[in-house]
């Protein structure tokens, strides 16, 4: 193994299985084997071990049982694994992983990577799926083409994996990153499966408790900045709307509208730490529109226009007026309904 | 002579660092925060938040079940050294609030704490164990000296003053254990706690009904 590989010396026990798809059809039985360090795969795992911390992007954390218990099936496997990495301690891991695989997800080659880093046990679950390939064999005097049906790759949208890492069996592994490339794509696969049904997990930020950061950060950050990124994060605002049930974090919604530096500068302005903004959670376009319910607009002739803020651009029609001077001309048209004296701000 | 070896820290110096710079200002954030995402919800009486005191906590370490300690690693298994609670009017708001916590916390654990046996007395509320969310955490405070989980309760004023008084009365350091005599008194406080939370719920739900028919 060649380029990119970051060793990491911790690697303890690796785990590798086969699982055939099982969820709604008779389960086949689940083939693994120890991967032992002198073999070539153990380096190239090693390095997927390593590269996990970075690599494991979303907060996960287990669910209690339905009654509320403080107890979760998939954990106290990876606990009662993690007590004894045997192979026999893996299997279940597995099984449990093919009960939750259908036929769209297909065949996957599951690794439990087991190390211990300082006081820390760390594990990582790398699950590759299936492909096909054509394999090229070439010589001086020929090229050799052969079909390979059943390839496993780290680079395909649908590749999984998960971390968990703390020092104490009994009362840490509640919570991990995992890594999902395909929730926000339909690809026809359950989206869910990885995260919901086989790790018995939910993201560690509700929807509304990450919207609400982000609606937060937005509303703070255009109220203390200068004009200029002050509109350029009302835009951002107003085209979140159409995040509604999307993967995002903080930091990748200012990627995703290409905001200026100081605009993320001020948004990060807003943050406890940088881990908020890095934290994954699904928008939650309810919530969003509790808290950014209202857009205005203080002219230098006194004027204060405010309306909902998803209807204010159809509210107010906006044109140029003195390009020179900036200045603008509003115009709007309805029925009084109502008439208010408010405090000064 | 002096020995080269690092002597390991106490129970007793672990946590009292981790109270003084972390837990005390968690707690004060955490306060905050829960404040912020209740505001909009009418009939709370109030909300706090508090770091478990070191003695408390160094107490609570040394439980036993069995005749074995309950906590192998204190420090990761014991779940309140944040606590928070939210007292609210009636028993209807539980629910309501419950509703609450689960849209803006993720908990690993929720549950009705209640007596094992109705023929126990004790009367106790909603509790919550919750991942601490990261928005609470300045990026100033050691990784490794804020807790993963914290306890939140959700109580009646009338199960809040009932527990309150109990712990007062029952589990004080260096009182005595509580006689029968005693335990039937408390016991006598709880019905009548449980029955007048019952009683307010009633009332209120009646008396609401009654207003939203009028406001058809």
């Amino acid at each position: 193994v060649t380029g990119g590989w970051e060793g990491s010396l911790s690697v303890q026990h690796i785990h590798a299985f086969l699982v055939h798809p099982g969820r709604g059809i008779k389960p086949k039985p689940v083939v693994g084997t120890s991967v032992a360090r002198s073999d070539g795969t153990f380096a190239l795992l090693d390095g997927v071990y390593a590269k996990s911390d970075r690599e494991c992007d979303v907060d996960i954390t287990f669910r209690p049982t339905s009654d509320g218990k403080q107890q979760n099936d998939c954990r106290d496997l990876i606990v009662s694994y993690l007590n004894g990495p045997t192979l026999a301690k893996a299997r279940p891991i597995a099984e449990r992983l093919a009960l939750h695989t259908d036929l769209r997800s297909g065949l996957g080659l599951l690794f439990l990577i087991v190390g211990k880093e300082v006081k820390e046990h760390k594990i990582v679950f790398s699950r590759f799926p299936t492909d096909s390939a054509i394999y090229v064999d070439e010589s001086a005097s020929a090229l050799t083409v052969e079909f390979l049906e059943r390839v496993f790759m780290k680079n395909k949208t649908s590749y999984k994996a998960v971390l968990y890492r703390h020092a104490s069996l009994k009362a840490g592994f509640w919570s991990g990153r995992a890594i999902d490339k395909q929730l926000n794509n339909p690809s026809g696969e359950p989206s869910n499966y990885w995260i919901s049904d086989f790790l018995l997990s939910e993201y560690t930020v509700t929807p509304a408790a990450g919207t609400r950061r982000l609606a937060l950060a937005l509303r703070e950050a255009a109220k203390k900045s200068e004009l200029a990124v002050k509109q350029e994060l009302i835009s951002a605002a107003n085209l979140a709307s159409g995040l509604a049930g999307q993967r995002i974090s903080i930091d990748s919604f200012a990627t995703q509208f290409n905001l200026s530096k100081s605009a993320k500068d001020a948004i990060a302005a807003e943050l406890k730490s940088a881990r908020v903004g890095q934290e994954v959670f699904r928008f939650d376009l309810s919530e969003y529109r509790t808290l950014v319910a209202y857009k205005s607009v203080e002219l230098n002739n006194g004027a204060l226009l405010t309306a909902q803020f998803s209807d204010f651009d159809k509210v107010f029609q906006q044109e140029v007026a003195d390009d020179s001077k900036d200045e603008v001309r509003f115009s709007t048209k309805g029925k009084i309904v109502n008439e208010k004296l408010k405090t000064a701000p | 002579m002096k020995s080269s070896k690092p002597r390991r820290e106490t129970l007793d110096t672990l946590y009292r660092r981790r109270y003084e710079t972390a837990l005390k200002p968690l707690a004060k954030a955490l306060t905050d925060h829960i404040v912020d995402c209740f505001k909009e919800q009418p009939r709370i009486d109030r909300i706090t938040a508090r770091a478990k005191g070191v003695g408390s906590f160094l107490e609570k370490a040394k439980t036993r079940v069995e005749n074995r300690s309950k906590y192998t690693e204190p420090l990761d298994q014991i779940q309140d050294q944040l606590g928070a609670r939210v007292i609210t009017f009636f028993r209807s708001d539980v629910e309501r609030l419950d509703a609450i916590v689960k849209k803006y916390f993720r908990a690993i654990e929720f549950r009705d704490r209640v007596p094992d046996s109705e023929w126990e007395f004790g009367y106790f509320g909603r509790h919550y164990v919750l991942v601490v969310p990261s928005e609470i955490i300045d990026a100033s405070i050691d990784d490794a000296l804020i807790p993963a989980f914290f306890e939140l309760q959700i109580k009646t004023l009338f199960q809040h003053a009932w527990s309150e008084a109990d712990h007062d009365l029952g589990y004080k350091p260096g009182l005595s254990p509580l006689t029968p005599s005693e335990k039937r008194r408390l016991a006598y406080t709880s019905a009548q706690a449980w029955g007048a939370d019952h009683m307010f719920d009633e009332l209120f739900c009646e008396r609401n009904a009654a207003r939203l028919a009028t406001e058809k």
